[in-house]
């Protein structure tokens, strides 16, 4: 017999030294993609009886804690963030409350890497590789949205005011890393916009 | 740089975060009547495409944002859009009295058939 392992696509990667935000690899995350119509009441009490929380429903926002968020993705998906060890427990139970529902609930955690860019100045490095003006008041701490990053998919959370979590396909962890290893070295920084405090 | 505003979920960017998908309102002949579609018509809808200089109507999707096919008005002189609109719809009236030629053709044929439904 074959056994399933885990195994990250930037195992044995680290940040190399001089860069002006600190960097690293989130490998403990559950993800389950979850879809179904935000206006479908069946749909949004099944999986509040599930999960315990409300899903959002406004464009770009997240709800939940540390432990169990949700990402809103689309008008009719979600990403459901977890620690590893649970997902197939939630899976589990989205899957028998759904019974009956027009809905798709599916485990994706080995589907994305996330990269953890933390510290002063990282909004600046990610605008780098992104059109988004991420000094925008939008993008306090809670907001999630995809985006184009450094020419591809990406997935944009922002945990804490000078904390992000970027997710990209796995195929392009190691891509979307040397990206910003190179952009977020010290004497790349461009201050061009000044401290880069978090947005009021 | 063209700045698009999704008109399902908001989101504004410049066109690298959308997709463009060519002309709107083109529509497949064989899904109102399939036993009679004729070569001209099946021709029409696989290669033939309005290519006005002025207001035009096209198709984008929110290619980095809800995924969200929905439609654009865009002036292809100035680059001007004049509205986004979803993806089921028809561009708003004042939109619509703005068209000319093949386009203004195409919307009077299309309301005339709504109102007769
Ligand atoms: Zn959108």
């Amino acid at each position: 017999m074959s056994e399933l392992s885990h195994e990250s696509p930037l195992a044995g990667v680290t940040p190399p030294p001089g860069l002006s935000v600190s960097l690293r690899e989130i490998t403990d995350r559950g993800m389950i993609d979850l879809r179904g119509h935000g206006s479908d009441q069946a749909f949004l009490s099944a999986v509040k009886g599930a999960l315990g929380l409300d899903l959002p429903l406004r464009p770009r926002t997240s709800a939940g804690s540390d432990d169990l968020r949700v990402l809103w993705l689309s008008m009719d998906q979600w990403l459901i963030l977890c620690p590893r060890t649970k997902a197939a427990e939630i899976l589990a139970a989205l899957r028998s409350a759904l019974t009956g529902v027009h809905s798709l609930a599916v485990d994706v955690s080995d589907m994305r890497a996330v990269i953890r860019i933390e510290g002063g100045g990282c909004r600046e490095v990610l605008m780098k590789g992104t059109s988004l003006d991420l000094l925008d008041a939008e993008y306090r701490p809670g907001c999630c949205r995809r985006m184009r990053f450094a020419e591809i998919a990406a997935l944009l959370s922002v945990v804490e005011d000078n904390v992000f979590d970027v997710y990209v396909f796995r195929s392009y962890a190691r891509y979307a890393w040397d990206f910003v290893c190179a952009t977020a070295r010290e004497p790349a920084r461009v201050r061009l916009f000044g401290a880069q405090d978090a947005p009021a | 740089m063209l700045v698009v505003k999704c008109p399902v979920c908001g989101a504004e960017g410049d066109e690298t975060d959308f997709h463009a998908g060519g002309q709107a309102h083109v529509r497949r002949p064989a899904s109102h009547d399939p036993a009679h579609v004729s070569d001209e018509e099946q021709r029409d809808y696989l290669f033939i495409r309005i290519n006005p200089k002025g207001l035009h109507f096209e198709r984008w999707r929110c290619d980095r944002g809800c995924g969200k096919w929905f439609h654009a008005a865009r002036d292809t002189v100035t680059l001007e859009f004049k509205a986004f609109y979803g993806i089921t719809e028809l561009p708003p009236a004042d939109v619509i009295a703005e068209a000319k030629g093949q386009w203004a053709e195409y919307f009077a044929k299309r309301l005339k058939a709504e109102k007769q439904a």
